[in-house]
């Protein structure tokens, strides 16, 4: 390194490359946070300054079931993903190029259906008189139709479906940056498969689980079409509301009341966790 | 091809929808309709629009859906895209109250016709065109006719007519007060103003009938043709085309519940004229015979069953045959502000709302 | 164990291909009802969609759209992850929330924000807005996808490079972002997608003269499902399927991280 005359030892993060955000900060102050603190505007404004409509959110607990409701589909379907996609997002990693391709374009074809089919798809497999429920009860599994949609496990059967590739994307990206050798020095300084796993190869994955957990969990927050399309009245979600305050109602103060309340919790949620987990620092963060 | 011309002409490629900046307005000579889409548009476009054209030389775009917010939004930006909607009573209502539309000009549109619409569908800011039902739509292999139901009773009589029930539960509508009402034996003609108590009894006994509370009426047919549902309340017209395609459903008209989609200005429409010269082609009796043959909506003109067959006649929800046995939804009701300033539309959508939320 | 492994993953991809498969073959459905399986056979939806420019030109507009939204999010987004991961500067936390909070507005909020916006601007009812909306929204992921992959790869490698005399840039560009290209992939297919399936936005801030796939089928979902959608879909899943497995030959994925032997 010396070799190199008149040169500073370049430090590996400097202060300058912090400046690679501005072009984004610069768009989002354009065309995000201007528009925003426009609506959030509308929840604390209404012929002066006004708390209306928190309080009447606060005083009304059909928003707080609606909220509840929404975080038990979101977290339930990032553990359901994070269990589903790990295996998958291993296998891609570590198997030869070409089932490896092949694995991607599989995990991506439920992209390319709009869900309003999709969901026609569903009733025709998983319905009362759909080909699972018909097997089940040609075998004398079940005497009446398991019901399998239009409640929770509907719900997850839908959601899972699309938000898996959020999750098995980011795993394999950060999987396949592991170094194999890493794994077989382990095994070959006496560690049994499972904990060289455990021990290794886990903690490396673990940038990637964050991201994916991170992703499905805020797509989850935000969907609304497929638990309404899939779900019952326990799987009523804010974001539901939210629309139905925006569109039918023209109640646009009190939806953006809404957003604000869902924006603060779900963030408070992202903090805390990853104060909580020290997600920061087990990623690797100096 | 070398590297440097695919990257040119790709970059051609995708510069290309943005070489034409459109301007927020439609072209003058442009009259922007906002409707519900597929073939009811098509049908307007093909029927409707060449007279218009040719008495006006004003061209028609069409756009879907009439999204309430939308119409809100461009009102209160001062960039009001659209010149007419197409839109149904919740919607006009929401509209009307928060001064989103114009008024209609009457004078526009030829007596002859005002004459053959019901003065029910002839609104100050709003006119009947097509008219749309909430009927008893059943599963014809689940519950074959005759032995469907045929009341609303019938419908809340599971012992006798099996199978799961659908109703809807969308955003912000409001619950099936009346039907619920003439489930519990109240005549038609007592039904308003509505026993809003009675009403709900009527709904918490419906409750654990429901398979699926359906979200849109695309999806009530879905559910009702693959028996998720054996029979539920839905849209009537959009059960006649399903079976009109082959599905296993049909349609009782009996207590069904009429009410209208509805020509609107959006206010701060370009030319009132032009836009009220639409609307009454649209509403001219050949026409909405026309469009009624593709898609089985009652025609708002009762002069359009001139140019109807009988057979043609039987399916529609306002030939005479049918609509005696339904009634019209009462918008003065729904409409009229109660004590705390909230119309009964909004009262019951939320209540409804509270009452699901809790189940 | 490695066969367990192919087995769970094989009834995973079941799950995941099984309601496409039965969409595909209700598309080949003669009637107006949507059945499966048909009672009789054609290539009528097909033809429909081909057939009518109210189809076509959506689906284009689409593709155009999400090519240019995967190119501006993965570049913004990019930028921003390296910013984060590699800057030093205070307030990185709350920077990060905040660049990945759009994800978290509910996206009809964002839609009634980017109406007014794009009106106050005159460009409603253009490409431009449809394509600034949906980086906006595609940007957030972006960055949780490279942020996940700046923090898995080595930074020594770049230490290397910058001590052996390349500048910032010629190490984000030949050393830092070769490094994750598997994240970067994820990431511009991600934004693609995201951009390509959007349906509230388009349609508030889309309009007769720029209607998206998306916007054309949710049009009429409040009274019917045209059939042509399982066309559309199917269409689209096959031509996805097809680019995605040429893509793949064509590149021969060699070594892995053969662009990192600095």
């Amino acid at each position: 390194m010396a070799a190199i005359p008149g040169r500073r030892f370049p430090r590996p993060w400097r202060s300058g490359e912090g400046l690679l955000v501005l072009p984004a900060l610069l768009f989002y102050l354009a065309v995000y946070l201007y528009p925003l603190s426009r609506i959030a505007a509308w929840s604390l404004f209404e012929r002066g300054f006004t708390l209306k409509f928190y309080r009447e959110l606060l005083d009304e607990p059909m928003y707080f079931r609606a909220l509840g409701n929404t975080l038990e589909i979101s977290f339930l379907s990032t553990a359901l993903c994070l269990l589903l996609g790990y295996p998958l997002a291993y296998l891609m990693a570590t198997t030869s190029a070409r089932a490896r391709s092949a694995l991607m374009v599989l995990v991506l074809i439920p992209f390319w259906t709009s869900i309003l089919v999709r969901t026609f798809a569903w009733m025709v497999i998983l319905g009362n008189n759909g080909m699972v429920n018909r097997t089940l009860m040609a075998l004398g599994l079940t005497g009446a139709p398991v019901k399998l949609l239009f409640n929770m496990l509907g719900v997850q059967i839908g959601m899972v479906h699309v938000l898996l590739p959020f999750m098995v994307f980011p795993l394999f990206a950060v999987m396949s940056g592991i170094d194999p050798n890493i794994l077989r020095v382990a095994r070959s300084l006496g560690a049994a498969p499972r904990r060289a796993f455990r021990h290794v190869f886990l903690p490396l994955s673990l940038p990637g689980i964050a991201a994916g957990c991170v992703l499905v969990f805020l797509l989850a927050v935000g969907f609304y079409v497929t638990p309404a399309l899939l779900g019952g009245p326990g799987q009523i979600t804010l974001a539901t509301m939210i629309e139905m305050q925006i569109n039918t109602f023209l109640n646009w103060g009190f939806a953006a009341s809404l957003g604000i309340v869902l924006l603060l919790v779900v963030g408070g949620i992202f903090a805390a966790f990853s104060t909580l987990l020290g997600i920061g620092r087990l990623t690797g963060e100096a | 091809m070398n590297r440097r011309t695919v990257l040119k002409s790709s970059a051609a490629l995708l510069a290309a929808p943005f070489l034409h900046i459109r301007p927020v307005r439609a072209d003058k000579g442009e009259l922007v309709v906002v409707s519900w889409g597929g073939d009811y548009d098509t049908a307007i476009r093909d029927l409707a629009v060449p007279a218009f054209q040719k008495n006006t030389g004003y061209t028609v775009k069409m756009d879907a859906p009439p999204e309430n917010a939308k119409v809100k939004a461009m009102v209160q930006s001062g960039n009001v895209g659209w010149d007419v909607i197409l839109t149904d009573i919740p919607a006009v209502l929401t509209l009307t109250k928060d001064t989103l539309l114009e008024p209609l000009d009457y004078g526009a549109i030829d007596k002859a016709k005002l004459d053959k619409i019901p003065k029910e569908l002839q609104q100050p800011y709003a006119i009947g065109q097509r008219i749309y039902s909430f009927n008893i739509v059943y599963n014809t292999n689940a519950l074959p006719k005759p032995k469907h139901p045929r009341d609303w009773a019938e419908v809340w009589d599971q012992k006798h007519f099996p199978g799961g029930r659908t109703f809807n539960f969308q955003g912000g509508i409001e619950p099936q007060l009346e039907v619920a009402l003439l489930a519990d034996g109240v005549p038609v003609d007592k039904l308003y103003p509505l026993d809003i108590e009675r009403a709900w009894k009527m709904f918490d006994k419906l409750r654990p009938l429901v398979s699926k509370w359906y979200t849109s009426h695309a999806q009530a047919i879905q559910l009702i043709g693959a028996d998720e549902a054996s029979v539920g309340c839905t849209i009537g017209p959009r059960g006649i085309t399903a079976k009109h395609a082959g599905a296993p459903i049909d349609v009782d008209y009996n207590q069904g519940k009429l009410a209208s989609d509805n020509w609107c200005l959006v206010k701060g429409v370009r030319d009132k004229k032009i836009a009220m010269e639409f609307i009454n082609q649209a509403l001219d009796p050949k026409v909405q015979a026309g469009i009624a043959q593709r898609v089985p909506y009652g025609p708002s003109n009762g002069g359009a069953f001139e140019f109807l067959s009988a057979s043609e006649a039987a399916d529609l929800n306002t030939s005479p045959d049918n609509i005696k046995e339904q009634f019209w939804q009462n918008v003065q009701w729904w409409s009229t502000p109660g004590a705390d300033g909230k119309t009964p539309r909004e009262a019951q959508a939320e209540r409804f709302a509270k009452w699901m939320v809790a189940g | 164990m490695r066969a367990v492994l192919w087995a769970f993953c094989g009834l995973l991809l079941v799950f995941l291909i099984a309601p496409i498969l039965v969409v595909m073959v209700t598309s080949l459905n003669d009637s107006q009802y949507m059945e499966f399986p048909p009672r009789t056979w054609s290539l009528r939806w097909y033809a429909n969609f081909f057939g009518s420019a109210q189809w076509t030109g959506p689906a284009l507009l689409s593709v155009r759209v999400a090519l240019v939204v995967s190119v501006c999010a993965t570049v913004l987004g990019t930028l921003a992850a390296v910013g984060i991961v590699r800057g030093r500067f205070r307030g990185r936390q709350a920077l990060e929330m905040f660049l990945i909070s759009p994800m978290i507005v509910p996206i009809v909020v964002m839609a009634l924000g980017l109406f007014f916006l794009f009106s106050a601007v005159h460009l409603l009812d253009s490409p431009v807005a449809l394509t600034l909306g949906h980086t906006v929204v595609a940007t957030p992921l972006v960055i949780v996808l490279v942020r996940a992959g700046l923090r898995a790869s080595d930074p020594a490698l770049e230490l290397a490079a910058r001590s052996l005399g390349a500048n910032a840039w010629r190490t984000l560009i030949y050393v830092t972002l070769p490094a994750i290209r598997p994240s970067l992939a994820a990431a511009a297919v991600f934004a693609f997608l995201v951009s390509f399936d959007e349906v509230v936005v388009a349609i508030f801030v889309g309009g007769p003269a720029s209607t998206t796939l998306p916007k054309r089928m949710w049009e009429t979902i409040r009274f019917e499902i045209d059939p042509t959608l399982t066309a559309v879909s199917s269409l689209l899943t096959l031509v996805a399927v097809f680019v995605l497995v040429v893509a793949a030959v064509v590149r021969r994925p060699g070594k892995r991280g053969a662009g990192l032997t600095v």
